[in-house]
């Protein structure tokens, strides 16, 4: 992917997550009032999950171009780079797999 | 990995100490950052005492006392002592800034000099700044106009064109800006530097270039552009008042738009 188009990715993670950030903050304190099954059901719905793989997927896009960043600026060996390109998508690999299998969880209830 | 701890021959000692001989209370202390390539000692700060009742209100006018009166070994760039050729660029307390437009009384207490930071000295307060000149000569800074070429005829520009040249021009390269900015400190090899991309914007919003397209093609890079964080110490440190950090948003919005 070129500069420019890394660039505005990131921005445009950045300006997409902001509501649902702050969408995700009144679901919690909604959800916590709730008993436990009526949070299963609130979750397992198709907006619930909608939701939840949209903003884990936006997420993931936002801090993956967020550390790549981090990297150019301050790890100056391509070495060193590869490699920790490699453990990080690893790691964001593992986040992805983790949240859809606990929506599977939750769907299957 | 970037260096975080300063080699062992780069930590500074304490130097030596000139005490003002005819100084009638109104002195000042000038501690200034020494080093020379010819003996192999670690830098020092020397430290001067200057009688300001007989000397100028400026930084640089006390740097140039201190060189032809107290120390003549003391080495910095000077030329025009008013703000126009950006030699006098150093780091006075604590910010990059022209020595002969920042005035002595603007200072409390004593008064510390160090060279431009994160650049190779090469004596006391003169710094290497070939990268930077390299830096700059790769954005081409000269107009490239085809049909000017051929016609050989006045290039005319609009009052509003000509407008936004402003705030462009007036950069006087002194590097004060680039020197103060961290992206630059890790990066100054890659990443081009405030006081180069306010030059490349300079030359992309003037009307009469037509190599516009070119030039962002070739500034559409991971390093040359985009490690610019928008941290601002460049505007903040612009001895000229102009705003680097506002041209490389520019450029960005430009690359974003093509």
């Amino acid at each position: 992917m070129s500069a420019k188009n890394t660039w505005k990715l990131h921005r445009w993670s950045t300006i997409l997550l902001l509501p649902l950030v702050a969408y995700l903050f009144i679901k919690i304190i909604h959800l916590s009032t709730l008993p436990y099954q009526l949070i299963l059901s609130e979750l397992s719905n198709l907006w619930g999950v909608g939701f939840i793989l949209i903003f884990t997927v936006l997420g993931l896009i936002h801090m993956n171009t967020g550390v790549h960043e981090i990297l150019d600026d301050y790890v100056h060996s391509d070495v060193v780079k590869r490699i920790l390109n490699v453990i990080i998508s690893i790691f964001f690999l593992l986040i992805l797999i983790f949240v859809c299998l606990s929506l599977l969880l939750i769907f299957i209830g | 990995m970037v260096q975080f701890n300063l080699p062992d021959n780069s930590k500074l000692t304490d130097g030596d100490y000139y005490k003002s001989e005819k100084s009638n209370g109104n002195s000042k202390k000038f501690k200034i950052y020494r080093w020379s390539p010819d003996d192999g000692k670690n830098p020092r700060m020397d430290t001067y005492e200057v009688d300001l009742d007989d000397c100028g209100p400026m930084v640089l006018d006390a740097v140039m006392k201190i060189k032809s009166e107290i120390d003549t070994s003391l080495t910095f760039r000077r030329s025009c002592r008013e703000g126009i050729c950006g030699s006098c660029a150093m780091n006075i307390d604590g910010t990059n800034t022209l020595a002969c437009t920042k005035a002595i009384s603007d200072v409390k207490g004593d008064i510390k000099i160090y060279p431009l930071p994160h650049m190779p000295v090469i004596k006391d307060l003169v710094t290497n700044l070939k990268t930077l000149y390299k830096q700059l000569k790769s954005i081409k800074p000269w107009l490239m106009n085809k049909k000017q070429n051929a016609n050989d005829t006045e290039n005319i520009q609009s009052r509003n064109d000509r407008e936004k040249l402003d705030g462009l021009y007036e950069c006087i390269l002194c590097a004060c800006c680039s020197t103060s900015c961290p992206s630059y400190w890790w990066n100054s090899d890659k990443y081009l530097g405030p006081a180069v991309l306010l030059q490349s914007y300079r030359w992309l919003q003037d009307s009469r270039d037509e190599e516009r397209k070119e030039r962002l093609k070739e500034l559409d890079d991971t390093f040359k552009v985009y490690r610019c964080h928008t941290i601002m110490n460049c505007t903040q440190a612009c001895p000229k008042g102009l705003n680097p950090a506002k041209a490389i948003a520019g450029i960005k919005q430009m690359i974003a738009q093509q």
